[in-house]
């Protein structure tokens, strides 16, 4: 198969996927309607489908390692970010959840997410068996969300002040930076499923010869990308609380 | 009893030379902020002319083509030294300085927060330096490079103790700048005048604080690799050597993980300075204050991450190299953000061209170009072409004289009235100015062609190409203009230190509170300050009817963190690179099996009997604390011993856990592993051990009564606490790493 043929062919019709964000879609649009910010919203499911149902989810399931942290990062970092972004100012959680919301919780969560997943084992399982891999997306999204209510959630007071957010936001990013290096430089298998995939597209020739993504460089790349983009995602972040520290009200002259 | 009188109390009982028999001695024994600021100043002087006159000497060498004016061997110590002096004696003392002087004015306080931390921090400077040229009567000074390459800097190719000698003076600075680091940020956290918030901090002040953190997260990655490589060369240990399963391209990556980050150490507190000068001298307030602020973060975070860039060249594989180019092009957005910040503050100002704005345009205009060949080397194609050239040379000489060295002599202009209480002369000024950028730029412009015509770095001589030999030619005159630049410096601080024209409290009419105050500032600093409602109180003060507008909310009331706790918390945030750089050494070795002992080989059951004590004790080291906020004196000597015993138990068991190790031949230099672990566990060892000292002397003060009961020490035994934890979880840490991990293999 080429790349071509691939990328026009690869698309996958996941009904549950599908039917998740619709139902949703419609939730999010019954529930806030246009009080929240839709936008963010949309691009979020978008996200969410394109995840599962495009070329790249092929390529999770068993093919590439590099493709898995793309999604990894993606269900993390940028699906939770974009919907806590989406919701309305007025949205607080219900008493049963409100022990989610301490500082501590949310980073272990986030960092947690990280590295739990990738331990060989469980990262095997979840590339294997479909119901290991739902179960891994949805603790994804719900890690991540727990993560970044920290610093997103929709009221002011209750997200971290700047200066805690930065810390916060720092040593998570340290934290999954960590993990990158060790899976760049791992001589190990982390996920040895992708060592060996069963080739069910005809895809492998093209991945290993045009594309050039020894098992090896799969690898490499898949710590890289958890190591270096990823970083930037949480830089962006840092930045955003700065401009949000000094954005807020400059007093005018009171006494003139 | 008020201020005032304490305050003349104190000037009587401490200040008054006849009061004080070791007056003489006060220079030596001050914990003086001011001081010690001048006490960095000098040293970085005294060690400026010492790396200078080796670059002389090196220059001189290359003047002219195959010259045999020094041995080989000669020309390696003296590039070494160089590099080693210039970098970490002369440049981070006299910004430290600096900072240590202006940074607590700027914010209006009194001294740093840990004034004898200061002191330690400063003498750690001399003694690294002196160590480090101490070599030379010892056998010979260090020649492999400032960036100490392994295997070449191990003991099989480097068997003098030169080696040794720099490995031990770079730890010793590094911890002085560590402790440096850590006083900067409790300062800044916790010793801030009233209205001073966070967010009406000078730019100087912000900067150095945001550099703080990298310091404090780089320094220590350095130790730990000195550390790995004097365990190779004093116990025969095998990190860095290929024979027998080390690797020394590990040398590099941590060597640079450190290395890069200290190029923004450096220029962080150059930037700071730009931005208090231009503004200044551009009679506007800084254009984008916010932008200057963020993009230091900006560049900080960048910085830690981007340090396989100088390795490009070691091959690293394709992968590697492109995330890693792409990254650092990154750090050209936020450093370039602040080139147009401050060149749009310029635009439409009144522009005074006196010295320190002279320094600030020069430096403005040889960063750029530092930054464009910066640039061109995060391209891997054209880095694999230059960087074992002249051209990076010539780039990096541009980042650390052109810009790093520049804002320094800006800055000594800019701040030399409010240290001494006199002008330096301006156009003796003028004279240091023009010779330094004719000197600067004739030395380095030229070493760029040199260095894409194919001229090799770190050689000791040349044969006689085309132009080669007067280009070379060249940029040695050019030292000369330095020197005599330098010369002039020296002899227009003297003059002017005796007879230059009074300066008086604000002689460049500048805003930020350092101006505030007489010239020099008495030892107290501030007699008063003016109310600061934003980032520039003078101007508020000289021009009541349009002041600037308020920065945020006025918090006057709020009380300021703890210092103890602000310092101890950066101090473990440091003590987390450290540690984290050996267990990832150890991972790493782990992962790369080698015959011998593994750490299979380790008795897991006894191990665990005494983690079990180590953790107990974070449990009794906790309920002392509470007992001692009930005020259950007893009780808390009882659980505050039982703390000691416990930590002291796990030290007995760690040390028969080594017997046993030794008794069945297994020693630091057996493999890899043994050097992993003996290096890992022996300095958590050595923090279980210094935590047990601090946590006995709080038993002896408790003893005494004097923990808690109005001395003020009790936020220092939470500090302690927070040590004592943090050993513990470093404990959690390597007891999975080394003893569970092999479990699952």
């Amino acid at each position: 198969m080429t790349t071509y043929q691939f990328l026009t062919t690869a698309w996958t019709w996941n009904s549950i996927v599908v039917a998740l964000s619709a139902v949703a879609s419609i939730g999010y649009f019954i529930s806030f309607g246009q009080r929240g910010r839709p936008l963010y919203f949309v691009v979020a499911v978008v996200l969410f489908l394109l995840s599962f149902t495009s070329p790249v989810s092929a390529l999770v399931n068993g093919y590439l390692f590099s493709a898995h942290m793309a999604q990894h990062i993606v269900l993390v970092l940028i699906v939770p970010a974009l919907f806590l972004l989406s919701l309305p100012r007025s949205f607080s959680l219900g008493p049963p959840l409100t022990y989610l919301t301490h500082p501590l919780i949310g980073w272990v969560a986030g960092v947690g997410a990280m590295w739990l997943w990738h331990a060989p084992t469980l990262c095997n399982a979840a590339a294997t068996s479909s119901v290991v891999s739902a179960l891994q997306s949805a603790s994804l999204l719900f890690m991540g969300s727990v993560f970044w209510w920290q610093v997103l959630a929709p009221r002011e007071e209750q997200r971290l002040s700047p200066p805690a957010g930065i810390a916060y936001l720092f040593t998570a990013c340290t934290a999954c930076s960590v993990l990158g290096i060790i899976i760049t430089f791992a001589p190990v298998s982390i996920c040895p499923v992708y060592q060996h995939p069963v080739d069910r597209l005809g895809m492998l020739e093209t991945i290993r010869g045009n594309w050039g993504l020894t098992i090896d460089r799969d690898q490499q790349i898949g710590g890289l990308l958890m190591w270096v983009p990823m970083c930037a995602i949480y830089l962006a972040a840092i930045l955003a609380q700065l401009a949000r520290w000094h954005s807020s009200p400059q007093l005018e002259q009171s006494n003139a | 009893m008020n201020g005032t009188t304490t305050m003349a109390m104190f000037r009587d009982a401490v200040l008054d030379p006849a009061k004080r028999a070791h007056y003489r001695l006060a220079w030596l024994s001050t914990v003086d902020h001011k001081r010690i600021a001048v006490l960095y100043l000098v040293t970085a002087l005294v060690f400026f002319v010492i790396a200078g006159v080796e670059a002389l000497f090196m220059r001189l060498q290359l003047a002219v083509p195959n010259n045999h004016l020094l041995h080989p061997d000669t020309f390696n110590a003296l590039f070494t030294m160089h590099g080693t002096t210039m970098l970490f004696f002369v440049a981070m003392p006299a910004l430290f300085g600096l900072v240590n002087y202006f940074l607590p004015l700027q914010i209006g306080a009194r001294d740093m927060a840990f004034p004898r931390l200061n002191a330690f921090g400063f003498w750690c400077v001399p003694l690294g330096g002196i160590l480090l040229h101490f070599s030379m009567l010892a056998g010979g000074a260090p020649a492999v490079g400032w960036f100490a390459y392994t295997p070449l800097s191990e003991m099989p190719y480097s068997s003098l103790p030169g080696t040794d000698y720099w490995a031990i003076a770079l730890f010793v600075t590094g911890t002085g700048s560590i402790s440096f680091a850590i006083n900067t940020v409790a300062t800044v956290i916790s010793r801030r005048a009233p209205g001073m918030t966070m967010r009406r901090l000078p730019l100087f002040t912000w900067i150095n604080f945001v550099n703080a953190f990298i310091i404090l997260a780089a320094l220590p990655v350095l130790n730990a690799a000195l550390a790995m490589l004097l365990v190779d060369r004093q116990l025969a240990g095998r990190f860095f050597l290929p024979l027998g399963g080390g690797s020394p391209i590990l040398w590099q990556h941590i060597f640079w993980a450190f290395g890069h980050p200290e190029v923004y150490i450096l220029a962080l507190p150059a930037f700071g300075i730009i931005s208090e000068i231009i503004p200044v001298f551009s009679r506007k307030p800084i254009f984008g204050y916010e932008f200057v602020a963020a993009s230091s973060v900006a560049i900080a975070v960048l910085s830690m991450g981007v340090w396989a860039h100088h390795m490009f060249t070691v091959g690293m594989g394709r992968t590697l190299d492109v995330f890693f180019a792409i990254a650092s092009m990154l750090i050209s957005i936020p450093t370039g953000v602040k080139v147009l910040n401050w060149t749009a503050t310029m635009f439409g100002g009144r522009i005074h061209f006196k010295v320190p704005m002279l320094y600030a345009i020069a430096f403005l205009l040889q960063f750029l170009v530092a930054g464009l060949t910066g640039i061109s080397h995060a391209s891997v194609a054209l880095d694999w072409q230059t960087k074992n050239s002249y051209f990076l040379v010539a780039h990096f000489h541009f980042v650390a004289v052109g810009a790093i060295v520049f804002a320094i002599l800006g800055a000594i202009q800019y701040w030399f009235p409010k240290m001494s209480g006199r002008m330096l002369s301006e156009s003796l000024g003028r004279w240091t100015f023009w010779l330094m950028v004719i000197g600067f730029n004739m030395t380095f412009i030229i070493q760029h062609f040199l260095g894409l015509l194919g001229m090799p770095r770190r050689v000791y001589t040349y044969p006689d190409l085309p132009h080669w030999g007067w280009m070379n030619m060249l940029s040695t005159i050019g030292v000369f203009f330095m020197s005599a630049a330098s010369l002039i410096l020296v002899w227009n601080i003297l003059v002017s230190f005796f007879g230059g024209k009074a300066a008086g409290e604000n002689p460049w009419k500048a805003w930020t509170l350092e101006w505030a105050t007489s010239s020099p500032p008495p030892h107290e600093n501030f007699i008063a300050l003016p109310p600061i409602r934003s980032r520039r109180p003078l101007w508020d003060l000289a021009n009541p009817d349009r002041p600037d507008p308020v920065v945020g909310e006025n918090s006057d009331a709020v009380t300021l963190p703890d210092h103890n706790k602000v310092g101890i918390l950066s101090f473990i945030f440091s003590e987390v690179g450290f540690f984290g750089v050996l267990i990832l050494a150890y991972l790493y070795f782990y992962a790369h099996p080698q015959p011998g002992p593994s750490g299979k080989d380790l008795e897991l059951s006894r191990t665990l009997v005494f983690s079990i004590c180590l953790f107990a004790s974070s449990f009794t080291f906790w309920r002392a604390e509470i007992a001692l906020h009930l005020r259950r004196h007893r009780l808390m000597l009882a659980w505050l011993g039982l703390t000691v015993i416990l930590g002291a138990v796990f030290l007995v068991g760690q040390v028969t856990e080594y017997w046993k190790l030794f008794q069945s031949g297994v020693e630091v230099g057996t493999n890899v592993f043994a050097t992993g672990f003996f290096t890992l566990t022996g300095f958590h060892g050595l923090h279980v051990f210094i935590g047990l000292v601090v946590l006995s002397i709080f038993l002896w003060l408790a003893w005494r009564r004097e923990v808690g009961a109005g001395y003020g020490t009790s936020s220092a035994f939470a500090a302690a606490g927070y040590y004592w934890h943090f050993v513990d979880v470093v404990w959690v840490f390597v007891l999975l790493t080394v003893y569970i991990l092999p479990l699952f293999r």
